[in-house]
């Protein structure tokens, strides 16, 4: 890291915005590198762009032999960053692709459909990025009368009631054909709760039962949907701090909602330009109990920053435990991420595993796995219930972003089973299905993203089967295995 | 996201001004002798066809864009896809209008429980909210002497 970016990073931190530099617009910075022609890092295939929808295509089977699964891996991720000389200034503000991984035994096929907001259709109107995001500010001809005018819906995706919803997180969750793959409009749960923000990361009971928090500043609204994705109750609550919230999670009986000190403290777009690194504030966790949302303890954590944790549990004297991915600070999402975009590999992410424990006395300690650790998924039928494994992708290093490795780390036994997919791949979320892990990977060699499905118990032995598509997908983010 | 839904709540307080005083519209015009531009305003693109389109005028930056008093209000009844009303006695110069279209005609924006608005609203000059209501700068334009007309499309 050079000097000039420390500078830019300390700014950024500080919430102080920073030189001309830091607020050129991604189109303008896209538009001289333009200029410049400098050669690419390889790994910018994973940040490439899609220009249209990907019709349904067979996989090549590539090696291993497929297991008896049947179903489907739904995934989204951003897959339009550029449009003419103007760009997002941030890898969380491109257009959400949707793509649907379909397995039945030995065949395999790949489609993707992007999510028509309307962001993407007014952006297709003008040939140009003009809606503030994340990161990116906002350009001529933007038009911002809600937060969901820049919805991407390029977060996540979950099956619910027959349809899939694609998730963002300051906006409406938007609702897709799990066939076609078809739009069919953003979702209003009740009338009066249009336009209303619904986080990428719902916590889903075994039951099917979906809670999820929407973040306003120093308040969240809580909501509660029944199994078939219809709105149930709904209610505001205050927060400890109005920190960036991109994921909470919950036990059996309570929520669980982590405060880190990147707080709000200015109306300012880009939404990365209105937060500032507060670590002197420290973290908070919120605890709530789901049947009465009055009833709260607080805890209290050092500084950190995070984007993603898994699931909570509690045991019978009270302690409620989870893991987390922790950064020292929210640089990746200020420098690292944006830089992606541009093909610049400024900052690594080291995101740390840690496990956090919540005692019946008020303490709260902090315990790190020692390996780094991203998009902590476990199985469905355990959620908020007692678990010792974490699925996640690892691997992260200094020479290049992205993850390389998937691992299954046990927190009883402090030991990993984890397989290395090499330096010429980039790792995605793998998810549980069944006795199985299914996830994809961009081969930079091959140039196409490929389907893995891994046996659950020998992680370290590999894909018991890999399939090739004929096309490198730009890395997408979150997904969920439907079975059937 | 605070900014988001502060700015969003910012959009609908700008509306706000609009519902208040359609009882007691300010007779400017009576204090105003020197008058002498009427302005007819278009509404086009409104997506319901009920309730009413509240209006408030600005004649200065500061009023538009800081949340003072309008110069004028008005409203008119909805019940197709445009809409006009006349304002008359106006002294020629510079304007910029808010609008919101009070769809179920409770009299109110109607809004979320984080303030953003849900009923739909647009700037005079083909001003186009960026986070929050259009500013002056984008919204406003000129009212010369004699009769005028302006669109505000609800797009």
């Amino acid at each position: 890291m050079t000097a000039a970016s420390l500078n830019r990073r300390d700014l950024l931190l500080r919430g102080g915005l920073a030189t001309a530099g830091a607020m050129l617009p991604g189109w303008a910075s896209t538009a001289m590198a333009a200029t410049q022609a400098p050669a690419l890092p390889d790994w910018t295939l994973g940040v490439g762009d899609i220009l249209s929808d990907i019709a349904p295509q067979p996989l090549v089977r590539v090696s291993g032999r497929a297991p008896a699964l049947k179903g489907t891996l739904y995934r989204n991720g951003p897959a339009r960053f550029r449009r003419g000389a103007s760009a997002v200034g941030h890898w969380f503000d491109g257009d959400g692709l949707v793509r649907a991984w379909r397995v039945n035994g030995d065949k395999a096929s790949l489609a993707a459909r992007f999510v028509d907001t309307p962001k993407r259709r007014l952006e297709e109107k003008l040939g140009r990025i003009v809606q503030p995001g994340f990161g990116t500010p906002a350009g001529p001809g933007a038009s911002v009368g809600s937060p969901d005018d820049t919805n991407p819906a390029n977060t996540h995706v979950i099956a619910a009631g027959g349809r899939l919803l694609a998730l963002w997180e300051a906006g409406s969750a938007t609702a897709i054909d799990p066939q076609t793959l078809a739009t069919q409009g953003m979702v209003t749960f009740r009338d009066d709760l249009a336009r209303m923000p619904f986080l990428a990361h719902p916590r889903i009971e075994p039951s099917g039962q979906i809670w999820n928090i929407g973040s306003g500043g120093d308040s969240a609204y809580v909501w509660r949907l029944s199994a078939d994705g219809s709105f149930e109750a709904g209610q505001a609550i205050a927060l400890p701090m109005a920190s960036y919230m991109h994921d909470f999670t919950a036990t059996a009986r309570h929520l669980v909602i982590l405060c880190q000190p990147w707080v709000s403290d200015q109306a300012r777009l880009p939404f990365s330009q209105s937060m500032s690194w507060r670590p002197e504030r420290g973290s908070r966790v919120l605890v709530l109990d789901k049947d009465d949302l009055s009833r709260r303890r607080e805890y209290e954590l050092p500084p950190l920053f995070f984007f993603h944790l898994g699931d909570a549990w509690e045991e019978a004297d009270g302690t409620i435990r989870f893991d987390g991915c922790f950064h020292a600070d929210p640089t990746f999402a200020l420098l690292g991420a944006p830089g992606l975009v541009e093909g610049r590999h400024e900052y690594s992410e080291r995101p740390e595993l840690t496990f956090v424990t919540l005692h019946p006395d008020g303490r709260a300690d902090m315990k790190a796995a020692g390996i780094s650790a991203e998009f902590l998924r476990s199985a469905p039928e355990t959620a908020g219930l007692l678990r010792h494994q974490t699925i996640h992708v690892g691997g992260y290093r200094t020479d290049r972003p992205f993850a390389r490795s998937i691992g299954i780390w046990d927190w009883r036994s402090g030991r990993e089973d984890s397989f290395d997919f090499g330096a010429r791949q980039l790792v995605e979320e793998f998810v549980p299905a069944g006795r199985h892990l299914i996830g994809t990977t961009l081969n930079l060699d091959a140039r196409a993203t490929e389907l893995h499905v891994f046996d659950a118990r020998k992680v370290a032995d590999g894909p018991v089967v890999t399939w090739r598509s004929t096309v490198p997908l730009p890395l997408s983010f979150h997904g969920s295995w439907v079975s059937g | 996201m605070k900014t988001f839904f502060a700015i969003a709540a910012l959009a609908a307080a700008g509306m706000a001004s609009a519902q208040a005083p359609q009882s007691q519209a300010p007779q400017v015009a009576a204090a105003n002798p020197s008058a002498s531009a009427s302005l007819t305003i278009r509404f086009e693109q409104i997506t319901a066809p009920t309730g009413r389109i509240l209006m408030s005028v600005y004649d200065s930056e500061t009023a538009h864009d800081k949340g003072g008093k309008p110069a004028r209000v008005g409203m008119v009844e909805v019940d197709g896809a445009t809409a006009t009303l006349t304002l008359t006695g106006l002294a020629p110069g510079r304007y910029a209008i808010k609008v919101f279209h009070d769809v179920d005609g409770d009299g109110q924006m109607k809004m979320n429980p984080f303030g953003m608005p849900l009923e739909p609203f647009a700037f005079s000059n083909g001003a186009r909210p960026e986070g929050g209501p259009a500013l002056w700068k984008a919204a406003s334009f000129d009212v010369p002497a004699g009769a005028s007309e302006t669109r505000i499309s609800f797009q």
